[in-house]
Order: C-alpha cells, then structure tokens, then sequence
C-alpha cells in the first residue's frame, strides 16, 4: 500500500466511525419504533386476550389416556347423566299438559288464527281441534298433573321437575333431534355425552364414558350422528351398546382363540402402532393404543357389567324387563347398573312415538297407550332405585323428545286420518328433569288454555343442554373447542341456564 | 311533537362528544411541529362540534321537559351541557382570533376536554343507573345476584321495607326513581307508588292480575313492554311471587310479614329469603368445605393414581380432591397410607372396592374435609363405623349392602354436618326404624326396597277394536 493509499483509506476509516459515532442509541430506538412498538404492543394484547373474549375452560386433553377422569371447572352437583329419549315425540296433551278448555273444543274447525303463517309436517287445510285423549288427575304435594297414562310415574311427580314449555324450531324428527343433542339441526357437531366426555373423562377406565342403548324397534330418524363426536376426537362418540345377546359385537373371543393368545396379538398391533407413533407424532394413533387397550379390558368387565340377569328377581319385576328381549325397560336397568359402575353419560332412545293416528301403533288411543305402558314402570323404577343406592343426587335423569304434537288433530292431506292422532307442533311441549341437583316437585312454564304456545317460562334446546352442562360443573359460554379456526360450543350463540329448577 | 325531537338527544350527543374531542386532541398536537399541518382541519372541527353541542342542548332541554326526568343529576348534566355549548363557541373564537404563540386555545381545550368528559359521564349515568360503570369492579363481577338481601328472622320483618323496597331499588329505582322517571313512573317513594305512572292503576290495592306492575313483568321477555327490558337484570318467579302476594295483601307499608296470610309458595320463598338463598345465581360451593385447602402432594396423588385409584380436585377452582376406588388394584396398606396424606384435601370418596373392611376404614378416619361418602357393597360393620365418628363435614354417607345396624349407626348421631343416609340392604331391623329416627332428627334416611307393583295394564296391551 502506498503513502497515498494508507492516507485515503485512513481518511474513509476516519468517516466511517465518526459517522457511525453520530448513530446513537436513540437513534435505533427512532428508526425502529414502529417495529419494536408492534412487537410490545403484540405482547400487551396477547397477555390481555381475556379484555377481547370471555374466558375458555381449559380441558387438559391427553391423547394416551383420553378417557381418564378430569375436573370440571367449577363444583357440579351432577357426576353422570342418563337421559331418556323418547324418539318420535310425545304428547305431552295426553301425558302431562291438561288441557280442559282443549276438551271443550274437540271437533270444532280450527281456529285460522292458529295456521296462519305456522308449518306443519302434514297438517293441511283447517283441522279439527282434538280434546285430550286421556284423563288426568293432580298427584303428590307439588299437584302436578298427570294422566292416567302413566300411573306408576303420577306417583313420582315429587321428585321431578317438569318443564312444561319447551320450545324448538324443527318439525321434522331428525332435524328436531340433532338440535336437542348436538345443538344444530344440521349434521356434524358433537353430542351433549361427547361434550360432557371430553370435559369429564369417565371414572371407570374399563368401561365406555358415553354409551348408548336402543329400543322400540328402530333408530332415531337423525341416525347414528346424534350420538357422533362431530370434530372432537372420536373417542368421545357414544358406543352403542346392545341390549339382547352380547352387549358389545364379537366381545367374546372367537372360538380357538385364547386370552393370552388375544393379549399378545393386541401387544403386537400396539407396538406397531407406537412405531407409527414414533414416525408420524400423530396423536390420533395414541388414542388407538388406548382405544385397543380398553378394548381388551372391556372383554373382562363388559359382559359382566352388561349382563342384567344376575340383577335379583324383585329389581326385574320393579323395572318390569322382559329377558332376552330388546326393549326400554332392560336399557334403563342397565342404565341404573353403567351409572352406578361410573359411566359418565348413558343415552337411551325409544323410537315409536309419533302418534300421528295413520295406523293403530301410531294412535293416541292405542299405540300412545301401549308405548306409555311400556315405559312407566322402567322410569319409575329408575328414579326410586337410584335413590335407594344414594346415585339420584349425582345423577341428572332427563326425559323428553324433540318435539311436541299439536291441540289440532291431524288431517294428513286434507282428510281425517283413520285413528286419533296429533301433528308434529314446536310451540310448546313437556319435559322433565330430575335427580343431580335439581328441584324436587316443581313445575316451570305454562302453555295457554288449549296448550299451544308457551305462555311463561319458555326455554328451548340450548337452555336444557346449558343447565345440563351447568349441573356437571361447567359454564356452557366458555365450553368450547378450537375448530376450523374458531371456538365452537354446544350451545352455539344461544342458551341460558334455568336456574329455576336448579335446587 | 317536542318529546319527539328530545328523543334523538341520546344519538345526537355522540356527535359533539367524538368531534370536540378530537378538536381539542389537534389543539394539542399542532404544538409538535410535526403535526402542524393539522391545524386548518381544526376549525372546521370546532365548528362542526359546536353545531352538534347546541343542538343536543336543544334536544336534550325537550327530553328534560318530557316528564321521565327530575332531580339533580338531570340539572347538573343540563348545565354542564350548556356549558359544552358556550366553551366550544368559545374555543372556536380563541382559536380564530388569538395570536400564534398565546397558550389560551391550550388551556382552554384541555378545559373542554374535561368537561366533555364528566358530562358525557353523567349522561350515562342517567341512562344505564349511576352505578353502571363501576358495577362489574363490585363484588359478584356487576351480575345478577340476589335482589333481596338475607332477612334474618323473616317473619318479624317489614314486608315493604324489608323485601318490597331493596327489591325495587335494586331492580326498578335506576329508570323509576328519583333521577329518571320512564313512563313517569316513580317507585321510590310511597306516595309515588301508589300514584303509579303515565297509564295508571301500577298498583291496584288487593288486585295483584290488575296491576300493571305485575302485568309488565308477566308479559314474555320479547314484548316491548315487558319490565324489565330484557337486557337489564331480569325478576326472578321467586321475587315476582313476592311482589304479587304483597299487592293482593293491600300494597301496605308497614305490615310485617307475620300479619299476612301466607300461602304455600309464600313459604318457601320467605324461608329461601331467611336462608339467603332467594334469586341466587352462583354456584354454592357448600359441597366442599368453605374453609380453603393448600394444593395436594403432586407425589401422593400420583402413587394413587398407579395403584388405580381415580383422584381428582372436584373441580378446577377447587383443590379439594374426589377419589374413586372403582378401578383400584387393592386397598392395601400402601394405597391407604397414600390416601390418608391428602386427609386435608380429600372432600368426596367413592370407597366401593370389595376388599374395604373395619379395617381400612381406620386409615381414613382423620379425613376430616370428607363432605361424601359411599362404602356401597363392602365388608364394613358396625366396628367400622367407629372410625367416622369425626367426620364433622360429612353430609353424605351411602352404606348400601353393608352389614351395619340400627346400634352402630347410632355412634354417628352427633355428626353436625349429615344430611342424608342411604341405608338399603343393611342389618338394620323393621321395628329399629323408629328409633333411629329418633336419633338422627335432621338427616334423611333411605331404607329403600322401593317396589313398583305390577298392574294388569303393565303387561297387556291396549288392541285395536274394529271400526270405532
């Protein structure tokens, strides 16, 4: 290097740093605010997010052990949940809501001020008006009304709380049933068990947390949806369990094949599912190890849980079950026995009530009649065995259906249908509670004199799956579930908590 | 007509309120030289503001005159409306004419901005009820709680001063009381009461169906002239009952509760009033101790967790544990020792595994949190009974399937806290029924062997009968 050149590069080296002495901490923090201020500002709004949205219940989801017991966040009076599903609705005219004035009109042409703007499933033209198809009397200290329908349950009205204004918006059975279980007429949300499982977990790790049992010959219309897991993990659907032969299909092992045999072949499938686990970190598979895993327990447990007939001879009679048989009565004893060994949510439906009077096992005066005769004795029974056992405090029974049937009678196209019968009607029908800290003897909601819309105290689907939720120890506001980018909740934007029932 | 244009006073007050403030926010800015080309917009701010502060002055001296309005908090939001109106004109002059380096526009937009502010405050305060604000700063987040507060000794209490009046005030007073008078109506004092709003007969003496009040409170929640609006606090039927046996009582001012006739539900809500519990939303939390616990040892609940036994707080905001033995693999020694060291946590236990003898149960019998015990179907006897004698918060005893008598039971006569005792499938005898009634006055016992008996129609069915 030259003279010159060591001079110039002295002299350039000189500019350099005595520019870069005139860059000061100040000036960082200038040129830069924007960006050091989004980032503060980021950091301030993240740890306040609650200012912007209500607080979320934080479920501590572990996909190894799904199902395993977890606390709610606030102290439930509920622990497990049976709720009874009459599917195809009905008539709460013929069961619990007396209509005197209703009586007074029979035969008469309806009102126009009663069609006018309404949808009905069938009904067409100007029905009749029909009185109701039974007689009723007051029962117990709370003289709440029932028919003659159910004389074992009329017995029991001091333990229930009966809401008699329930409101939906769908007629139709499987619409009106997806909205009262998964809280959308529409398919692909969660169900009320799923929810409560996902929350809960269940205490009896050799058991299902969510089962569900079938009667009266057929499905609910809505299908198997109405007890699906929509987007929450799907272990959390409801299993189906069989009331006639095994409970579970191929419980048993298959002839040839013995206990150890079946214990290292479940070993061999786990192991390579954990090797996919290694290679995938799919949570998703660890939850099928634990799904395996409590498959094979259930193979021991099941059959006996599941097995009715070691039940003693007078508990049959008390629930009037038909061995061998499919029907209500042994699903709602098997539903006393899953609560009592600590199933967290049991699901019964009952298909065959939509008195429509098209047939005579669709009539109020004969199919209505029977399939009341059929459910009376088991739903009594239910509620008097779960008290004796010390289970109805922590057990929240719920009984209805999707709808209610109408104070007119039904003309299926413009003509009288041949039996007596009632049209789908979403104004106003009744349900009850009972059990898991709910008031004792109490009636909620009126319906004007001839029962069809609710005067006072309405409350809806949301309402019954919120104070459902509320009773297990959770706010249903702030249940939710992060999917396609948004919290999601059961009760979606709707529901209120009927604090009136709540003891 | 002039109450028509009062009415739109509250959405025209926003206009000044927004535009003033953001005139004076750019009086303040153009002293940074960097915002100075701020200031032509300024005037035509204060313009705009001052035409929309008169008019609401206008508009809100009709709303004031409408009859809904009286006392003091109205003429103080009036003035300093008023005032509003006078200082922005002000302001505009100042602006205008003062020289560029006075500090007049300064000081006197920071005074515009306060006072703004406090008008725009009291405002509110007349729409929403003065407490609206800080509401959710109280105790119980602002929400809606009990309107009555406990009456201790209810039936020597004043009807309308003890649960009449705190009623109205805490659900009626913030749009029929001394400050707004909706409807003209006043319930804050008797006179008013009795006067009853615009339409007349509120209260009809001795009529409950008759009187308005009951009616607007009936009416569904999506009527217009449902009461309350349905986005305030709403009456629950408890209070509405309350109200309605008063009116049908005469509407009297100085009876006690004593002096009149009280029906069945009247009761009940007296008693619930006396309890506290009338009209309460929180969840309770007497199914757990009220005295606070420190968290558990993580270690202990872990070695329960391996030997099978599902424990858990009782919820997230509890530390309180529930424990189930129903999966556990045994209740030896080592479980049990691990159970006794959360005594202090351990609220409600499931002890159903067919191994629970006399014996295990002496390992919890310093669980003195226990609120909820079931020992369903074990080995336990009277012997074992012993062991609970110091449960002193235990409400909640199931001995179902257990071989325990009328004489064991007995030792457990003193526990304070017990409310119910499921004793189905026990050794006690028929005739021991009595006594042990006698023993446990306040407890509910449940002998259970319910039976549903078996009529004809329970196995038979209805037939379809041919042409009918």
């Amino acid at each position: 290097m030259t003279r010159d050149e060591l001079n110039a590069y002295k002299l350039v080296k000189e500019a350099q740093e005595a520019q870069l002495s005139g860059v000061t901490r100040r000036h960082f923090l200038k040129e830069s605010a924007m960006g050091l201020g989004a980032l503060a500002m980021g950091s301030l709004l993240g740890s306040c997010g609650n200012l912007f949205s209500s607080p979320q219940t934080k479920i501590a989801y572990d996909p190894a052990h799904p199902l395993l017991p977890k606390s709610p966040p606030f102290v439930g009076k509920a622990k497990s949940v049976i709720y009874l599903h009459m599917a195809g609705a009905p008539s709460q005219l013929e069961l619990f809501d007396f209509k005197p004035e209703l009586m007074k009109m029979d035969g008469q042409d309806c009102p126009p001020s009663l069609l006018a703007g309404k949808q009905f499933a069938f009904i067409t033209g100007v029905p009749k008006m029909l009185g109701p198809q039974a007689s009723f009397a007051k029962y117990g200290q709370s003289a709440a009304l029932v028919s003659e329908n159910l004389p074992h349950f009329s017995t029991m009205v001091d333990d229930v709380s009966f809401l008699k204004a329930v409101k939906t918006d769908q007629f139709n059975h499987a619409p009106a049933q997806l909205l009262v279980h998964t809280g959308t007429p529409r398919l692909g949300r969660p169900s009320i068990g799923s929810w409560v499982t996902y929350g809960l977990g269940t205490e009896n790790q050799n058991l299902p947390g969510y089962v569900v049992l079938t009667s009266g010959g057929s499905f609910p219309d809505a299908g198997k949806s109405v007890w699906g897991s929509g987007f929450l993990p799907s272990v959390y659907q409801g299993v189906q369990c069989r009331s006639e032969g095994d409970p579970v299909l191929f419980i048993k092992d298959p002839d040839g094949m013995n206990r150890d045999l079946r214990k290292a072949s479940i070993q061999a499938i786990n192991e390579a599912n954990e090797q996919q686990y290694q290679e995938y970190n799919d949570p998703e598979i660890l939850s099928r190890i634990a799904q395996y895993e409590m498959a094979y327990r259930m193979q021991i447990s099941a059959p006996e849980v599941m097995n009715i007939n070691d039940e003693p001879a007078y508990i049959h009679e008390m629930y009037g079950t038909q061995p061998g048989k499919a029907c209500f009565a042994n699903n709602v004893l098997l539903a006393r026995k899953l609560v009592e060994k600590g199933v967290r949510y049991v699901q019964l439906f009952d298909w065959g009530w939509d008195a429509h009077g098209d047939s005579p096992s669709n009539s109020l005066n004969i199919g209505l009649k029977n399939k009341c005769r059929s459910i009376d004795k088991p739903i009594t029974a239910l509620l008097l065995d779960l008290k004796q056992r010390g289970l109805l405090e922590e057990t929240l029974v719920v009984w209805g259906g999707e709808f209610g049937r109408t104070p007119m009678m039904e003309n299926r196209n413009g003509a009288q249908n041949p039996f007596k019968g009632r049209d789908h009607h979403t104004e106003a029908f009744t349900m009850w509670m009972a059990g898991g800290g709910i008031k004792k003897g109490f009636t909620h909601g009126e319906t004007d004199e001839i029962g069809y819309s609710a005067v006072s105290g309405k409350v809806d689907a949301f309402d019954i799956q919120a104070t459902i939720l509320n009773q297990l120890g959770f706010n249903h506001e702030q249940f939710t579930y992060p999917f396609q980018g948004r919290p999601f909740r059961l009760t979606d934007v709707g529901g209120k908590v009927i604090h009136e029932i709540i003891a | 007509m002039l109450e028509f244009f009062g009415r739109f006073h509250p959405v025209l007050v926003h206009l000044p309120i927004g535009i003033l403030l953001i005139a004076c926010l750019f009086l303040l800015l153009i002293l940074i030289p960097k915002f100075a080309n701020l200031r032509p917009a300024i005037t035509a701010l204060l313009f705009l503001g001052m035409i929309s502060a008169i008019g609401s002055c206008i508009t809100g001296y009709f709303l004031a005159n409408s009859g809904d309005y009286e006392g003091k908090m109205v003429s103080n939001h009036q003035w300093m409306g008023i005032g509003v109106a006078v200082l922005s004109v002000l302001l505009l002059f100042i602006h205008k004419y003062a020289k560029a380096d006075s500090r007049m526009p300064t000081v006197t937009s920071v005074l515009l901005l306060v006072l703004v502010s406090v008008t725009g405050h009291l405002g509110g305060s007349l729409t929403h009820g003065a407490d609206y604000l800080t509401a959710p700063l109280k105790e119980g987040g602002g929400k809606a709680g009990a309107a009555i507060p406990p009456i201790p000794n209810v039936q020597e209490a004043l009807v309308y001063k003890d649960a009449i009046q705190p009623l109205l005030k805490n659900r009626c007073y913030s749009c029929h009381g001394s400050e707004k008078q909706k409807g003209k109506l006043r319930l804050d004092l008797e006179a008013y009461i009795l006067k009853g709003g615009e339409e007349g007969h509120t209260i009809v003496k001795g009529k409950a169906e008759e009187s308005e009040l009951i009616r607007r409170l009936l009416l569904p929640g999506s009527n217009d002239k449902h009461m309350p609006p349905k986005e305030k606090p709403q009456l629950s039927q408890d209070e509405i009952a309350l109200l309605h046996w008063w009116i049908n009582n005469g509407a009297g001012f100085n009876e006690k509760v004593k002096g009149l006739k009280q029906p069945d539900n009247i009761k009940a809500v007296l008693a619930a009033l006396e309890k506290g519990t009338a009209g309460t939303i929180a969840n309770k939390l007497a199914d757990v101790p009220e005295k606070e616990v420190d968290p558990a040892n993580e270690k202990y609940i872990k070695s329960l967790n391996n030997a099978g036994v599902m424990i858990v707080p009782v919820a997230q905001s509890s530390n309180y544990l529930t424990a189930n033995f129903i999966n556990a693999h045994s209740t030896a020694d080592s479980v049990m020792k691990a159970l006794k060291s959360v005594k202090d946590q351990l609220a409600w236990l499931k002890l159903e595994h067919k191994s629970v003898n006399d014996q295990t149960l002496k390992s919890i019998k310093d669980c003195s949190s226990l609120v909820r015990l079931s020992l369903n179907n074990t080995k336990v006897t009277d012997k074992g009974l012993e062991s609970l004698k110091n449960m002193d918060q235990l409400q909640y005893l199931s001995l179902v399937g257990t071989k325990v008598t009328a004489k064991g039971l007995k030792q457990l006569s003193k526990l304070k806290s017990l409310k119910s005792l499921y004793l189905y499938q026990t050794n006690i005898q028929r005739s021991d029924w009595g006594a042990l009634k006698k023993a446990f006055p306040k407890v509910t016992l449940d002998s259970g062997n319910y039976r549903v008996s078996t009529l004809l129609k329970d196995t038979t069915e209805v037939k379809a009968t041919p042409a009918g």
